[in-house]
């Protein structure tokens, strides 16, 4: 069991990486992972937002650094640089 | 996460100067607050301006209030309360 | 501390000085009142009078045809809001 690691650690040593987090709806934030807390809120930096629209096309928009409700994540993909 | 719950050095030195005071969510909002900032509902809405303050449920004051429907300018309000519930992120309106 | 940013410090704070003020409360479902706030508590449940509500209405359109929005509007004496429907608050403008 020494090697265990729960899901939160695995988040905490994302910090300073890049992440993707998707969303309960049709939306993806891909950055730099700078922080986050025990709601998984989560800040971010170099964010890129896409949209998946109902037609199939993706919409993309850069952001600042933003701090994302942890509300409506559903997954976190480490070290993802966005989905193609 | 990490960098706020080490406990004081015994020595009595202050602790070392944060080097990521914005990387948690509550030191970003620290660094954003009076700043421009765009706020995104769940609903796709944004409202771009002043962040005067916000509180545990992400419930935000904002001034000088621009909402924004498909990034045309729909209504502008003086102050405005957003309820925290109905927002996905809050994103800096300029580098922090 | 407390001075630079006025008398704001929670954003609660905005709906506790609009009291006794007419506001506009942005609702889920495309509706808006404007009305005189009465009471609110901490889930933003409100109270208020002389409300106009206004609900816009997207009707159906066949495909490729711009969708025409109509605007209903309605006055109410005095209403309930329940919290968890509002969006947005707006207070009148500060002096």
């Amino acid at each position: 069991m020494a090697s265990q690691i729960l899901p939160l650690e695995l988040i905490d040593r994302c910090i300073g990486s890049r992440i993707t987090v998707i969303l309960k709806n049709d939306r993806e934030f891909t950055g730099t992972l700078l922080g986050f807390d025990d709601f998984v809120n989560m800040v971010l930096e170099d964010v890129t937002e896409c949209q998946t629209l109902p037609s199939g096309e993706r919409v993309k928009n850069k952001l600042q650094t933003t701090l994302l409700n942890g509300n409506n994540i559903c997954i976190l993909l480490p070290g993802s640089d966005g989905l193609d | 996460m990490s960098d706020e719950a080490s406990p004081p050095p015994p020595d009595g030195t202050p602790p070392p100067a944060p080097t990521q005071s914005s990387g948690s969510p509550s030191g970003f909002l620290k660094a954003v607050v009076g700043k421009r900032v765009v706020v995104r509902l769940v609903s796709g809405v944004d409202y771009r301006g002043v962040l005067q303050c916000l509180d545990g449920y992400m419930n935000i004051a904002m001034e000088q209030t621009e909402e924004y429907v498909n990034g045309v300018v729909t209504n502008r309000y003086g102050d405005a309360f957003i309820r925290g519930n109905n927002v996905l992120y809050i994103s800096a309106g300029e580098p922090i | 501390m407390a001075e630079v940013s006025g008398e704001i410090q929670e954003p609660f704070d905005l709906i506790r000085l609009s009291l006794s003020e007419r506001v506009v409360v942005k609702l889920r479902g495309d509706r808006q009142l404007s009305g005189v706030l009465h009471a609110y508590d901490g889930h933003m449940n409100l109270i208020m009078s002389d409300v106009e509500e206004t609900i816009m209405i997207v009707d159906p359109v066949p495909e490729g045809v711009k969708p025409s929005i109509r605007v209903a509007k309605r006055h109410i004496e005095m209403l309930y809001v329940r919290g968890d429907g509002v969006i947005l608050v707006s207070p009148p403008q500060r002096e």
